[in-house]
């Protein structure tokens, strides 16, 4: 019974540590937050055909965007509780279609479903737009004002 | 010697004549700028200041947390570089106690009287701390006493109170509302103490528009819980959600006056204030919440939105 709880420590542990040592994991920052609908642990095909399915949390799921140098990736928890420390800098890897991010310190890593991605330049791009227009409302707002 | 004059003087003379003109240049100039920046001023200087609170996991106030240890999420955007962060120490108090006097807190009334009395005689008051007593039923808030409340006077006219009739809780959550917004004031900290079983019957405003005035308030509600223990009602999830969304808490009524006080003077210790420029936004209203970014047993609690500044309810954020 003494030996197991070093083994399942370790068994936790190793990909994280394994992950770290090898230095796969990528940096990024999250920009963005929210609390928005799960999504199932099941997608695609089996979900649209397959029928009724477990039911939904009731609760939201953390909703983030997160950049790195080349990809914006929008990642969803699986529970309402699946959050991501919003340091300046995280690390990251692409784990089966998922994105596994390291939490405390590489103690272990935190599994979020990728909703979207898209190539950092022409997010960039968007971003840009976004606040132009943003500048454009708000100068005419102060204009309406002012008058 | 004219030649020599003229030779000796000329010189000098362009010299001042050219440093007056530059003089004179930057003043228009420096005027012009001044002109300027005070427009920029009036359209676009803000900033959003947010008292909040740290507990561990085991809801104790967590010691010492560091400007980096958290980021703000303000209508969903991440903001970690902040203009301030500081203790909230110094900050007095402006509260508004609210006692509900209608029929359907007619068995705990008593003990709901001798909790308001205890806590207004037996707390340790600042002397700059302002507090006010309002009741309500029937068909709206009465003010019992407004700003000076800690006298020997007013335990007797609270003593002399009566019960009954119906319940007017968003009325008089809106009105105290309004008191706190007409007298704000910068580092006075508006709390609302509200005793109450959260059940409302008779409200002109409804819950949305009452939180609403709350949220315009910037104050904080601590709901004194008058249900019995372990029951679950719409009243307790009414005064869980109004608690919650003001950064507040909720309390049982079997915590006693000392419990309630303790309650609101340790968060009053372990508050902190973080100052930000006003993210921009197409929304009046802005969401926040506070993450940790490191320690993710670390829990923040705050109120969880304002309004921004220049939009109809310009009293809510700096």
């Amino acid at each position: 019974m003494s030996h197991r709880f070093p083994l399942i420590f370790l068994f936790c542990t190793f990909p994280a540590l394994l992950a770290g040592q090898i230095g796969i994991y990528q940096h990024g920052t999250v920009v963005r937050m929210h609390m928005g609908e799960c999504i199932g642990s099941g997608h695609g095909f089996m979900v649209a055909f397959g029928g009724p399915s477990t039911p939904m949390s009731a609760e939201p799921c953390p909703e983030y965007t997160l950049v790195s140098d080349q990809v914006v990736f929008v990642i969803v928890g699986r529970m309402s509780n699946s959050l991501i420390p919003l340091a300046q800098t995280i690390d990251f890897r692409l784990h089966k279609n998922e994105v596994a991010v390291r939490v405390d310190d590489a103690k272990h890593e935190a599994k979020f479903a990728i909703k979207e991605m898209m190539v950092r330049s022409d997010w960039d791009r968007v971003q840009r737009h976004i606040a132009e227009k943003m500048k454009d409302s708000e100068d005419h707002e102060s204009e309406v004002r002012l008058r | 010697m004219r030649n020599w004059l003229s030779h000796q003087f000329l010189p000098l003379f362009l010299l001042t004549a050219l440093f007056a003109g530059h003089l004179i240049h930057a003043q228009i100039t420096q005027g012009g700028s001044e002109d300027s920046s005070a427009s920029t001023y009036r359209s676009s200087a803000s900033e959003v200041r947010l008292v909040f609170f740290v507990t561990d996991e085991h809801s104790y106030p967590a010691e010492p947390v560091q400007q980096d240890d958290f980021a703000v999420v303000d209508n969903e955007k991440v903001i970690r570089d902040f203009r301030s962060f500081t203790h909230a120490d110094l900050i007095s108090l402006d509260v508004i106690v609210l006692i509900d006097s209608s029929e359907s807190v007619l068995p705990h009334f008593k003990e709901e009287i001798a909790d308001v009395q205890q806590l207004i005689s037996q707390s340790p008051w600042n002397p700059e701390d302002k507090l006010s007593v309002l009741s309500f039923s029937g068909m709206g808030a009465q003010i019992v006493c407004s700003g000076d409340c800690r006298s020997s006077l007013i335990a007797h006219r609270i003593a002399s109170l009566s019960a009954g009739g119906a319940t007017p809780l968003f009325d008089a959550l809106a009105v105290t509302a309004r008191i706190l917004i007409e007298r704000k004031q910068p580092d006075v900290w508006p709390v609302i103490i509200l005793f109450s079983d959260g059940d409302d019957t008779i409200s002109k405003a409804s819950f949305h528009e009452a939180l609403q005035k709350i949220r315009a308030s910037e104050a904080e509600v601590y709901a004194i819980d008058l249900n019995p223990p372990g029951q679950a009602s719409n009243g307790i999830a009414t005064l869980q959600r109004i608690s919650d969304d003001s950064g507040g808490r909720r309390l049982g009524i079997g915590e006693g006056a000392v419990g309630i006080f303790n309650g609101v003077i340790s968060d009053l210790h372990s508050a902190r204030v973080v100052t930000y420029a006003l993210p921009e936004s197409g929304s009046t209203f802005h969401s926040v919440r506070i993450f940790p970014t490191r320690n993710l047993t670390l829990q923040f609690r705050c109120r969880r939105g304002y309004y921004r500044s220049g939009s109809s309810h310009s009293e809510d954020s700096q």
